[in-house]
């Protein structure tokens, strides 16, 4: 165990060596959350308007939870993983005792929780700024389901990431481009992390609930917000549970087959 | 494949009848050729170690040579646990590498002159202070062998700096230290002093040697630096196109492979060079001075013929040096047992 807490000391203090590239990330962070904030005040600019189920209020929270379950959600260190297979480096871990998967996780904890620190620091300086409206969740029950749907989130992300990132296995150009159809186009996209899913058309949300993307922003931040209840909380959870156990499947399946491939082929 | 074998002699690695192929998907250059390798790859067989077998004990500093290719990397991979083998029965430290169990991670170590393992951005004693907590080691040992290595180094004052700022053999000597720091009983090193200056160079070297004597360390040590072979390896293993041209002791490789002897001639009065050159093959020129090569075999006969054609003040008859006949290994030229060199 304290060969994993020696990763996250320095994991943390890597995360530190760039302090200038960290602090412009975080920057485009807020900016980001500012275009998406002043984007849906304008539009529920009149008091008591009220669309696709949202007010103001709750829209606005929408915008503001999505500061923190994007700092525990969407953040992974994981991605740097197609790179060391690239470029060779993951042979440095595989000459070690050291369990790989557990490594990377790891060090996606220890960069999850600088996020989280920074995301208070950010979400109090938005909040004093702008005085949105917060919606404050006060069922102590909700409340502990949705950390419980956040800690999902943050699995079936982490297995993504992990999953995606073994492609150099077999096409060591394509690091980059997996990346980047997988978390910037799905991920961004049908999370909700631009906009609360169910604006979107009915058939094409029963769809996208089958599907993990849903669960990494927009689940957990509906349950937050009250906008799902009871059996469908239940349902939610047994589907992104079931998709963290297939992810898992798959993951170390591919993982097995990849780590052989890279051992055939010697690079 | 023998893995409930038991290490029965003093043998720490044992390799029998090793063969390992690569299947490379062919790349072309155009855009077309892209495409259609995309829909149906070219596969190519490459057979990068056929059939060796060799057996290295307890203690021994052994060097493989061979040209670029000729599947030193390969084999040091398949020992080290990364590459799996095509077939044939491999064994370390009574260990199949290829499992990679924990127990026979931590008595070995790879050290790979182009791959760091250095934190890039942190000072070296981060990735000592991790390197501690993978391998296990209790304070007083991790203290015990940091102070040693370091000592033996002669880095002391490189600790605390961020790597990046060090030059390339500050960060050798470094790199050396965070793979040692476990005390492996086998160390593998492919290419140690690879981009590093002279001292460097030599510092490495003088490492190697005092780890090996100290520790009683199995090293295998794959080089294109002569010098490293020279000062560091009793043994030697040549390997060329993926097989074994020569297994034994370094001062023997003159009587496998010199099949040429060198005459130096010292000429009192100029002479045209190409009547020389009918005789051997002219290496340098440098005059008075002049070096031939020829057969051995041809040795007298061509010295007698210098001595009556040309105005020789003096001349004398040596062995081709170990430096050249490595050097010729590198280039690929000694391809096969027991044949001389085209000229």
């Amino acid at each position: 165990m304290s060969k994993y807490l020696q990763v996250f000391k320095i994991s943390l203090e890597q995360e530190f060596a760039y302090r200038l590239n960290f602090i412009m990330w975080r920057i485009r962070n807020v900016l980001q959350i500012l275009v998406v904030f002043f984007l849906w005040d304008s539009i529920f600019y009149f008091q008591g308007r009220e669309l696709f189920g949202y007010d103001r209020d709750k829209i606005l929270t929408y915008v503001f939870g999505l500061i923190f379950v994007k700092a525990f959600v969407l953040s992974a260190r994981a991605q740097d993983v197609a790179g060391e297979i690239g470029r060779g480096e993951i042979l440095n871990s595989l000459l070690k005792p050291l369990n790989y998967f557990k490594y990377w996780l790891t060090r996606d904890i220890s960069s999850k929780s600088l996020n989280l620190f920074f995301a208070v620091i950010e979400f109090g300086f938005l909040f004093i700024i702008l005085k949105p409206p917060f919606f404050f969740q006060t069922n102590p029950l909700i409340i502990f389901l949705f950390f419980l749907c956040i800690l999902i989130a943050m699995f079936i992300f982490y297995l993504i990431v992990f999953l995606v990132n073994a492609i150099p296995f077999w096409a060591p150009e394509m690091s980059w481009g997996g990346h980047f159809l997988v978390t910037i186009i799905l991920v961004e996209f049908l999370s909700g992390s631009l906009f609360p899913l169910d604006i979107l058309p009915q058939n094409i949300q029963n769809i996208l609930n089958l599907t993990p993307f849903p669960y990494l922003i927009y689940f957990p931040l509906q349950v937050y917000l009250g906008k799902i209840e009871g059996l469908l909380i239940l349902k939610g959870i047994i589907i992104s549970v079931v998709w963290v156990l297939v992810l898992w499947f798959v993951m170390n399946w591919i993982w097995k087959k990849g780590l052989k491939a890279y051992q055939a082929y010697g690079r | 494949m023998g893995k409930n074998l038991k290490n029965t002699s003093e043998n720490t690695v044992i390799v029998e009848h090793l063969v390992k192929n690569f299947e490379v998907v062919e790349k072309k250059g155009g855009f077309l050729d892209g495409l259609k390798n995309l829909v149906s790859p070219q596969k190519k067989l490459v057979e990068a170690l056929k059939n060796i077998s060799f057996s290295i004990s307890q203690g021994e500093l052994v060097g493989f040579i061979g040209p670029n290719g000729a599947g030193k990397t390969t084999t040091l991979k398949v020992l080290s646990g990364l590459l799996y083998p095509t077939s044939g029965f491999t064994q370390v430290l009574g260990y199949a590498p290829w499992d990679r169990k924990p127990d026979y991670l931590k008595q070995i170590s790879l050290v790979m002159g182009q791959k760091n393992q250095l934190w890039w951005d942190l000072p070296a004693i981060e990735t000592f202070k991790l390197n501690k907590a993978i391998y296990e080691l209790p304070d007083s040992v991790y203290k015990k062998n940091l102070e040693e290595l370091v000592d033996l180094m002669d880095a002391k004052n490189l600790l605390y700096t961020q790597v990046r700022r060090l030059s390339l053999g500050q960060r050798m000597k470094l790199e050396l230290i965070a793979s040692l720091l476990h005390k492996p009983k086998i160390l593998f090193l492919d290419e140690p002093t690879i981009g590093l200056d002279v001292v460097a160079q030599q510092k490495v070297r003088d490492f190697i040697f005092d780890y090996n004597r100290r520790y009683k360390a199995t090293i295998i040590l794959t080089s294109h630096n002569m010098e490293d072979l020279m000062d560091l390896a009793k043994r030697v293993i040549v390997i060329n196109k993926g097989e074994i041209m020569f297994d034994g002791n370094l001062k023997e490789l003159i009587n496998e492979f010199a099949k040429e002897k060198v005459i130096k001639v010292y000429l009192s009065k100029n002479t045209d060079m190409k009547e020389v050159e009918k005789i051997g093959k002219v290496k340098r020129v440098n005059f008075p001075q002049i070096t031939l090569s020829v057969p051995r075999e041809a040795t007298a006969v061509a010295a007698s013929e210098i001595l009556q054609n040309f105005p020789v003040a003096d001349l004398t008859i040596e062995e081709e040096p170990v430096e050249e006949i490595i050097r010729r290994i590198f280039k690929g030229e000694i391809s096969q047992k027991n044949t001389s060199v085209p000229s």
